[in-house]
């Protein structure tokens, strides 16, 4: 079982200014649980609407994968500096 | 290894060599074999073992100038690359059928429609031998290698 990333770090600095900004990811991961459960009865309004059309499987599948991919992210850097810019961003 | 085996045999067949003789150089491949096989199960660990894969690129002007210029350094989990080919399989017909077409004019005779799952595996597993170093005239290089 991959654990999902708990913290995000972001940094950008451009010619004049910057900001650097640290993302409790753990601290989201209920927030973005009760806005799934807010949003229950839309999706399962948009489940019925789309079933006929065979896109529930299909629906599944990318629910999985971006599960899967969000669980995969920690330990991504990307550090790309240049003379008056910077950006950096780390899942940690 | 059964050569040496076959040719030990052959050589107390022929009286050449005495049973105890025949016994000690059979021990002697034995363990030579298991050693071989164990520094081969041992190479695929290390190899499953990569976690990353690093792209690292610096400008020439950042040798030159002592720390300026523009610097680019990526690090990949393997995990993520596994997880982000799994995408492919979620893209409509018509848009691989884009993509193969786009390949196909560049001369890359690629259809994803033939790539499956077993394959990227495979793919994965042999990047983990992936190295690449460039060095250019005015003092840039680019590094990719999994870690």
């Amino acid at each position: 079982m991959k654990r999902p990333p708990m913290l995000m770090h972001v940094k950008i600095r451009g010619e004049r200014r910057g900001f650097g900004l640290w993302l409790p990811i753990f601290l989201l991961l209920p927030l973005a649980l009760a806005v799934f459960i807010i949003l229950s009865p839309l999706i399962l309004i948009a489940i019925l609407v789309f079933w006929p059309r065979g896109w529930r499987k299909r629906a599944l599948h990318i629910f999985g994968a971006a599960f899967e991919v969000f669980n995969s992210m920690r330990g991504l850097k990307v550090d790309i500096q240049g003379d008056h810019h910077c950006i950096y961003i780390s899942a940690v | 290894m059964a050569e040496n085996k076959k040719r030990v045999l052959e050589m107390l067949a022929q009286n050449k060599i005495s049973t105890d003789e025949a016994y000690r150089l059979l021990s002697v491949l034995e363990t030579e074999g298991s050693a071989a096989e164990g520094t081969a199960k041992a190479g695929t660990a290390a190899k499953m073992k990569s976690k990353y894969l690093r792209v690292c690129i610096l400008s020439g002007s950042e040798h030159e100038h002592g720390g300026k210029g523009d610097r680019v350094n990526i690090r990949v989990p393997m995990a993520l690359i596994r997880s982000g080919m799994k995408f492919t399989s979620l893209l409509p017909p018509e848009a691989r059928d884009k993509v193969t077409g786009a390949l196909r004019e560049k001369g890359i005779d690629f259809d994803m429609r033939n790539l499956k799952p077993e394959d990227m595996d495979e793919l994965l597993e042999a990047l983990s031998e992936l190295e690449v170093d460039v060095a250019g005239s005015d003092g840039e290089t680019v590094k990719v290698f999994v870690e």
